[in-house]
């Protein structure tokens, strides 16, 4: 089966690792993802900070480009990127000037016509259906992660349907479940991370990056794990200067959802880029005998 | 928590509460102050200002309070507020038309180093149509460094941001997750001609 995919600017730079494990642990679930063409930025956060007309013509070039793709459906891993697709889809939905005004810029224009689809949409799909439960050859069992959703996974600043609980989204427990591994239950699961704030309000963001870790540790989670690549450099690349500062000395190592499904399912860890980690990540895996 | 008190402006209140509430798409009136907002903002205790408050700043017509209030600037957009809202404002979409309206006024945001940030992001995606995360950094330290003389400041906090990003950079570097090439997408005019068609 073949489906539009849309990596966004992260998974094309400091995430790259989580590109390649998409396609290749959606490779294993019979899903072949196919990079639409020549695709832009989608503004994420910053566009709508700025200017509404862009937060809205970024993403929105890219539907055109996804309409035109020949694909009914296009996945987008990225957190921000697919909030902000799904935002500007909607919009577009039901303001036909805004849309004719986009489309008189563009060449392959938006028809409204493809069904997007986050990374959990996905996985969680192929949970139910037992595909991933089908192909995992090693059971993670040991691991203990604290799921962490952030904000954009299940907020949006307008309607929009969640198919997840919002406060509790169980999506991620549901994949860790078929892996063997048991996800604790905590209550920092869709807390801000501050995001951008890592750079441009960098104490607030560490507070919160802090909050996050200490309620990880409490309950017992031995590594944490995530869908959204702003979500995983925050938490992993700043996880040091946050426990320093407020005196906790536990690391956890963040791993995207693909690592673990990968791991699970057989991939070779040097494949997934488990080295990639600035919280080292394998030592823990190691130690429980999965690596 | 400080307790400070807002005056109404009889003569903008009706003006600046229907310009935002427009260009917000956000019905500030339905707001009762119930606060469940002011409980669930991660930045609520570091700017003194809650979502419920900066609605009622705007509300009460006082422009200066609201568009030079750290919320404005602190607000991550976590859209945490207008989800718990029994009213569905969306008081993140308010501090982002904000944002802007204190960027069309060409005065000096309260938080300079905010707004460059995310001007800077866009700027670097109107180059190459994908954002070159170096560039953008480039970009954006500039723009900081720039305010900080203009301000009369010192270095050292310049220089300490730059410290900070090369620790990063060093660390990414180690472990290969910096990127360096350009990734200049094709439809490039199609981006630029957006960005033209956005300034009017």
């Amino acid at each position: 089966m073949e489906i539009a995919y849309y990596p966004g600017c992260s998974l094309h730079a400091s995430s790259a690792l989580y590109d390649i494990q998409c396609k290749d642990v959606l490779g294993m679930l019979g899903v072949d993802l196919k990079e639409i063409s020549d695709w832009n930025c989608c503004g994420a956060t910053s566009a709508a900070k700025t200017n509404d007309f862009l937060a809205i013509a970024m993403p929105a070039r890219n539907l055109g480009i996804a309409d035109s793709s020949g694909y009914a459906e296009m996945m987008i891993p990225c957190a921000s990127c697919y909030s902000r697709t799904v935002l500007a889809q909607k919009a577009l939905q039901t303001d036909l000037d805004l849309r004719d005004k986009i489309n008189s810029e563009l060449s392959a224009k938006i028809q409204g016509k493809i069904k997007l689809l986050s990374i959990l949409d996905l996985l969680v799909e192929k949970t139910k259906s037992g595909e991933i439960g089908s192909k995992v050859s090693k059971k993670l069992e040991g691991l203990k992660p604290a799921c962490y959703y952030g904000c954009l996974q299940t907020r949006y600043p307008a309607d929009i349907q969640i198919s997840d609980n919002v406060e509790n989204p169980q999506g991620m427990e549901t994949v860790c479940e078929a892996l063997g591994a048991k996800a604790v239950d905590w209550n920092y699961k869709t807390d801000c991370c501050g995001a951008s704030a890592s750079v441009n309000d960098t104490d607030v963001s560490i507070r919160l990056m802090s909050n996050i870790l200490k309620d990880a540790v409490s309950r017992g989670a031995n590594c944490l794990v995530t869908t959204c690549p702003m979500c995983q450099m925050n938490m992993d690349a700043y996880q040091d200067k946050a426990g320093a500062k407020y005196g906790i000395s536990e690391r956890l190592p963040v791993y995207f959802i693909t690592e673990l499904i990968g791991l699970s399912m057989g991939i070779d860890a040097a494949k997934l880029q488990l080295d990639r980690h600035f919280v080292e990540a394998t030592g823990l895996l190691k130690g429980l005998g999965l690596l | 928590m400080s307790s400070q008190t807002l005056n109404i402006e009889i003569k903008t209140a009706g003006s600046l509460a229907d310009e935002v509430a427009a260009r917000s798409g956000q019905n500030l009136n339905a707001c009762y102050q119930c606060r469940r907002c002011a409980a669930g903002c991660p930045v609520g205790e570091d700017t003194g200002v809650t979502p419920d408050r900066l609605i009622r700043m705007v509300l009460l017509g006082d422009r200066e309070e609201a568009l030079n209030n750290l919320l404005v600037w602190k607000c991550v957009a976590c859209y945490t507020c207008g989800t718990r809202c029994p009213n569905n404002i969306h008081t993140a979409r308010i501090t982002e038309t904000l944002k802007q309206m204190v960027k069309e006024q060409h005065t000096e945001p309260m938080n300079a180093k905010i707004a460059n940030f995310h001007s800077a992001f866009l700027t670097s995606t109107s180059h190459f149509g994908r954002v070159n995360e170096m560039e953008f950094m480039g970009i954006y330290d500039m723009k900081t460094a720039v305010n900080e003389i203009k301000k009369g400041g010192g270095f050292k906090s310049i220089i300490d941001d730059l410290k900070d990003q090369m620790q990063l950079a060093k660390a990414m570097n180690k472990l290969k997750r910096m990127h360096f090439g350009i990734d200049k997408i094709k439809g490039l005019s199609e981006i630029k001609r957006l960005f033209a068609k956005a300034k009017k």
